[in-house]
């Protein structure tokens, strides 16, 4: 029987349509296809929140009046069911900038390894630092008067030294500038650095000549992180910077926001359902924060290659639970108000006005528990709106479950097709890295100091950020985050564990202190009655694309060092070192 | 060096065969939907009767392979009726002898179910027989409640089905009977229970269907679905089996699919392939002893086929019963409306785990095996639902679940059909207590399930075309991106606000073939998130991969289609 395709051999030319539109559009970006969005205020946030601003308080729904595109929104009435109210639950506009493209890692073992990369364009410090690379609008924008004088206008990134991990701190450390091209020395590299602005290493980069100076061989594993609170908008700048070290691919990227409840098939990334960004352009993706969880990011191109070359992201949403006032307001009467919001309500008690998959049910009873101060004498912070502050913790711990197939890298940099069915994983990564660089390495912060951050493989000395020397002869920090965990005794620690291996299921056992699992793929295990389903465990498993959130409880546990490592005991590995692979220490002070 | 040369070759084969893949998908019908078919048995009312044979054919993948597999099928003289009913003259009146899955069997909570089953194998394979998961299942006949099990010959899991002998190869001895009390609701697997490392992975598995009995309070009736009878030209027909997976509440569902998962290495079937041909033709003289069973090498596995009810993707897009795939009769395609309850029953047939990756929500676990998971401790009658949420489901090996989705688009924050007040006949969207529109007003217009509150909220900051302004994004220049086949070119849902948003918002080239204006879905991918599992031999796209719409109210969704 003749197939489908083998009738469209005969017809090739006319079945391969070409999926580059040509129209031309005057409502959409213009001024070259590399921009940014980042708006000062939108209909949900009317209000400009300055530079560093905390977050606003939660105290339950509240309608505003806004007009939008000429059209009034009012808080009272919609008699004529065509002007519903914007419905505030407070938030803030938070944004974010990626590239999209290729770099390098080193993993334990010395292996330089190629992939294809997310990398940080906005909050670069931030990101080195291990930190959320998400910023309030304000600080992503950078509005400064230029000179100190005149009007406030928009600064965006700007740094005499380029590449950023330079820094002014080190200028000596920056000879030259990067794979664009840009030949320097110590005085100035950065033909875009305009000194009528003040130095920020963290807004968003705007200027197109930057993108590409900075996003080139930039790419980070895992991409960068990325962080927010229900109610936030947040708008996620996309810039494919093309691939230096394979200019034979004109891949597009996208970007997966995996697990996001009701998602839009536009702002999915998924390239079949949509669309994706073409090599020298920018998209950005625009989300609402509904629902706290640990989702993850990653690119939804080809996806058995670009995952498994490295572009997997982390990326959580913190609770409204986390903005209630400390004004003797419990957290079930929080969560009370939430139901006042059809959007944030979650009823299971009446047949007629349920959602089988609503996001956190109401505790079964008030337990009176306040929103108090953590150990470090901050409003505590909770993985969901519990609204009984049993997922309460003290410090956040983003952990990435990966794997690379160094057959399939090396395939990757070069020019040959890679198989899939013989994809083999031998590194087996926590967040980009494998044990001992989990936890660190000579030249660490607070390790052994050394003294220039030039070399191949060499960390930080002002960060955690592990470096990689590349093709251009520059070194770019591309392994930011470390697995090590520092409890004092009693600090809780919240594992945010994303498992994006795209091979095989991976288990993580934890030797002496109890897991407490709290919540899986982005959901409090509680069951429709109220009851809270968590588990305590001493080993969690997941597969690809599955998500879980683990509290680690050091009450009670004698000082010392802990392991977190896989009894899938063959993954122990450094790709031909018998020893490491996925694991890394707890420290209990 | 050799090995580059050959790995320089493949890539002109792979980029090639990966255009082809694409252009097939082109090809495909757009449209096809889905449901949960499978066969009724016959005889009397509670006691169901299902005459089974296995045998020996080929399934087809989208690369081209023809692979020699075994499975079940109807067996000689029995002639099911269909389910759903309006399948039965659409399937082309032919039960398969032998198709992969094997036929879905669908029955009642309470039948009494007898299943014959026929040794059709080709000579050398040795006994076959069935297993059937969480039944209490009698090998043989019962006689006032007392198991006789003297059906077929004894096996180690059950009794089998042995092959006729040499001697006589039309015989009547080659049967296995069981009987078992359907006792529960749910979504089960059945299999080979003989040699099973050989005999699942060549194809000897498939499902059963229990319907509860009761309609639960709250559940819509066959025939009064209100998301079953969306859409322009709708024919009135339910594609449902029954109006709940279980006799509960929550369990009520308004559209089914059924997906099995299975993951297949060709070198197993090209070596039984072998042996059997190598058995049928060999002359036995007093030189040459002839083989006589089997003797295939299922270790170590590697496979390289990753299979959902028997397709790799794009073939599990095209329709139920393809005259195509004349062994592979059920596809995966599904369809839905905004805020359709649509029940997932989903079993992992092979000997991997596979997390599965529903994008656009969460679903809701009700059951795993057809035990219904409920909560804990509940002052409600009957206990409220306590299976987890996943966006990820996991099937593990011989294990099935049920589970619930929906998409309704709540929370976006902007109007998903690109409403704007002050347009001709833009709609009203009257919220009900859950938010949404779902009064016969908005079945009338079109927007029935529309989430109200963000209803005439803009999403772009700029009008286009009659779609409004003053939202919070500026959408890309279209010159810079790359549309796929199943983008209805605009972030929006159905035809009219596709139409209304045309002129500077991007269109697909020649439109989207997969998802057609008249349609005009939104797209989610579903698949395998053991990501190399979206291959077909080596070639991406392919295995266990899917493309789920959201059809707009408007579009009527004909699962034989």
């Amino acid at each position: 029987m003749r197939k489908p395709y083998q009738i469209c051999l005969l017809l090739l030319v006319g079945c391969f349509v070409p999926g580059i539109v040509s129209a031309q559009s005057p409502t959409a970006q213009g001024g070259g296809s590399f921009m940014l969005q980042c708006p000062t205020t939108t209909a949900y946030h009317p209000t400009v929140y300055p530079a560093g601003a905390g977050e606003p308080a939660y105290t339950g729904p509240s309608p505003l009046s806004v007009t939008v595109g000429g059209v009034t929104f009012s808080a009272a009435a919609n008699a004529d069911h065509q002007h519903p109210p914007y419905i505030s639950n407070g938030g803030q506009i938070k944004c974010q900038e990626i590239s999209g493209g290729d770099g390098m890692m080193t993993e334990a073992d010395g292996n330089q390894t190629y992939m294809f990369s997310f990398g940080p364009l906005s909050g670069i410090d931030n990101i080195q630092h291990g930190l959320p690379g998400t910023l309030l609008n304000t600080d992503f924008n950078n509005p400064c008067q230029l000179n100190g004088t005149g009007p406030v206008v928009n600064c965006y990134y700007n740094n005499p030294m380029l590449p950023s991990v330079c820094g002014p701190a080190a200028p000596a450390s920056c000879p030259t500038a990067g794979a664009a091209g840009i030949s320097g020395n110590a005085a100035i590299t950065d033909p875009t650095y305009d000194p009528s602005k003040p130095i920020n290493l963290n807004a968003g980069v705007r200027d197109p000549a930057t993108m590409i100076t900075l996003g080139v061989l930039n790419g980070n594993i895992p991409a960068p992180l990325m962080a927010f609170d229900e109610d936030d908008e947040f708008f996620l700048t996309l810039s494919n910077v093309g691939m230096i070290m394979r200019p034979d691919l004109f891949e597009q990227h996208t970007v997966h926001f995996h697990g996001y409840p009701n998602a839009s098939s536009y702002y999915d990334g998924v390239p079949d359902a949509s669309w994706a960004i073409n090599i020298g352009g920018s998209a950005t993706y625009y989300y609402l924060a509904p629902d706290a969880g640990t989702y993850f990011w990653h690119c939804h191109i080809t996806p058995p290659e670009h995952l498994q070359m490295g572009m997997v992201g982390q990326l959580y949403v913190r609770p409204r639970q986390n903005r209630v006032p400390q004004d003797g307001t419990t957290l079930y009467h929080s969560l009370q108000l939430q139901q006042n919001d059809l959007r944030t309500a979650c009823n299971t008690t009446s047949a007629t006005n349920q959602d089988l998959l609503c996001s956190v049910p109401m505790p079964l009873s008030d337990n009176g528990v306040q929103h108090i101060n953590d150990s470090f004498g901050q409003p505590t912070k909770y993985a969901y709106n519990d609204g009984d502050g049993s997922t309460a913790y003290d410090i956040d711990v983003p952990i990435q479950i990966h794997g690379f197939d160094p057959n399939f890298h090396f395939v990757g940099m070069t020019f040959n097709p890679e198989g899939f069915a013989d994809m083999k994983d031998k590194y087996f990564l926590l967040n980009g890295r494998s044990y001992p660089d989990t936890v660190g390495i000579p030249g660490y912060a607070g390790g052994p100091t050394v003294a220039a951050a030039t070399a191949a493989g060499s960390p930080d000395v002002a960060s955690n950020a592990i470096g990689t020397e590349d093709t251009d002869g520059r070194t770019r920090f591309s392994q930011p985050l470390p697995t090590l965990i520092t409890l004092k005794q009693g600090q809780k620690a919240l594992l945010r564990i994303a498992d994006l291996d795209v091979t095989e299921y991976q288990t993580l056992a934890s030797l002496g202190i109890p897991m407490k699992v709290i919540g899986f793929q982005a959901k409090l295990l509680r069951d429709q009655a109220g009851n809270n389903m968590y588990v305590t465990t001493n080993s969690i498993t997941v597969g690809g694309g599955e998500s879980l959130d683990v509290i680690l409880d050091s009450t009670g546990i004698p000082p010392g060092t802990y392991f977190l490592y896989t009894p899938n005991l063959d993954h122990l590995s450094n790709g031909p070192e018998n020893f490491g692979g996925l694991m890394t220490e707890v420290v209990v002070q | 060096m050799n090995d580059l040369k050959n790995s320089n070759t493949r890539i002109v084969v792979t980029r090639l065969v990966a255009v082809l893949v694409v252009a097939a998908a082109l090809l495909l019908a757009g449209g096809a939907q889905a449901a949960t078919p499978g066969i009724n048995g016959t005889g009397p009312a509670g006691a169901p009767v299902f005459n089974l044979d296995a045998a020996a054919n080929y399934i087809s993948q989208p690369d081209g392979a023809q692979i020699y597999s075994w499975g079940y099928g109807c067996a000689a003289g029995f002639a099911p009726t269909f389910a759903p009913a309006v399948f039965t003259t659409l399937h082309l009146g032919v039960c398969s002898n032998m198709q992969v899955p094997g036929p879905t069997l669908i029955v009642k909570e309470g039948d009494v179910v007898t299943v014959n089953l026929t040794n059709n194998l080709p000579v050398g394979a040795g006994n076959t027989s069935i297993v059937f998961q969480g039944f209490q299942v009698c090998a043989g006949t019962i006689t006032a409640g007392v198991c006789n099990a003297n059906s077929g010959v004894a096996g180690l899991l059950t009794r089998e089905a042995p092959p006729c002998p040499a001697s006589t190869p039309a015989c009547t001895t080659n049967t296995v009977s069981y009987t078992f009390v359907a006792t529960t609701p749910g979504t089960r697997a059945y299999y080979s229970g003989t040699q099973l490392d050989l005999q699942i992975e060549m194809g000897l598995y498939g499902a059963i269907v229990v319907l509860p009995n009761t309609v639960p309070t709250g559940c819509k009736a066959l025939g009064n679905d209100t998301g079953q009878k969306l859409g322009i030209g709708n024919t009135g027909d339910d594609f449902r089996l029954a109006p709940s997976a279980y006799d509960h509440p929550e369990t009520c569902y308004d559209r089914e699919y059924l997906f099995q998962f299975m993951e297949l290495d060709p070198r197993i079937h090209t070596q039984a392939e072998a042996q059997v041909r190598a058995i049928a033709t060999c002359v036995a003289s007093a030189s040459n002893i002839c083989p006589t069973s089997l003797s295939v090498k299922t270790e170590p596995y590697h496979p390289t086929y990753f299979l959902i009810n028997g397709r790799s993707m794009p073939d599990d897009m095209d329709v139920d019963y393809s005259p195509n795939y004349p062994h592979q009769p059920y596809n995966g395609n599904p369809h839905m409306h905004p805020g359709d309850l649509t029940l997932l029953r989903t079993i992992g047939q092979g000997r991997w785990e596979h997390p599965f990756h529903q994008h656009g929500n969460h679903v809701r676990i009700l059951a795993r095996d057809g035990n219904l998971i409920l909560s804990q401790n509940d002052t409600q009658t009957p206990p409220r639902l306590g299976g987890r949420m996943e966006f990820t489901t996991d099937t593990y090996p011989g294990q099935s679940y049920d589970g619930i989705f929906y998409w309704s688009g709540k929370g976006l924050g902007w109007d998903i059909y690109g409403h704007a007040p002050g347009i001709l006949g833009n709609p009203t969207c009257t919220p009900d207590v859950n938010g949404y529109d779902t009064s016969a007003a908005a079945v009338a217009a079109g927007n029935y399930y529309e989430w109200c509150q963000d209803h005439n909220h803009p999403l772009e900051t700029n009008p286009v075309g009659q779609v409004g302004g003053g939202g919070p994004v500026t959408q890309f220049d279209p010159q810079i991106a790359t549309n796929g086949l199943w983008y209805n070119g605009s972030p929006y849902l159905g035809p009219d606000a596709v139409n209304r948003s045309a002129g500077p918002t991007p269109q697909p080239p020649g439109r989207a073939t997969q998802n057609p204006q008249p349609e005009s879905g939104i797209a989610f991918m579903w698949h395998s998130h053991n990501e190399r599992e979206i291959t077909t031999n080596d070639l991406f796209p392919g295995g266990m991969l899917m493309m789920m719409l959201v059809d707009p109210p408007v579009w009527f969704i004909d699962e034989t289609l």
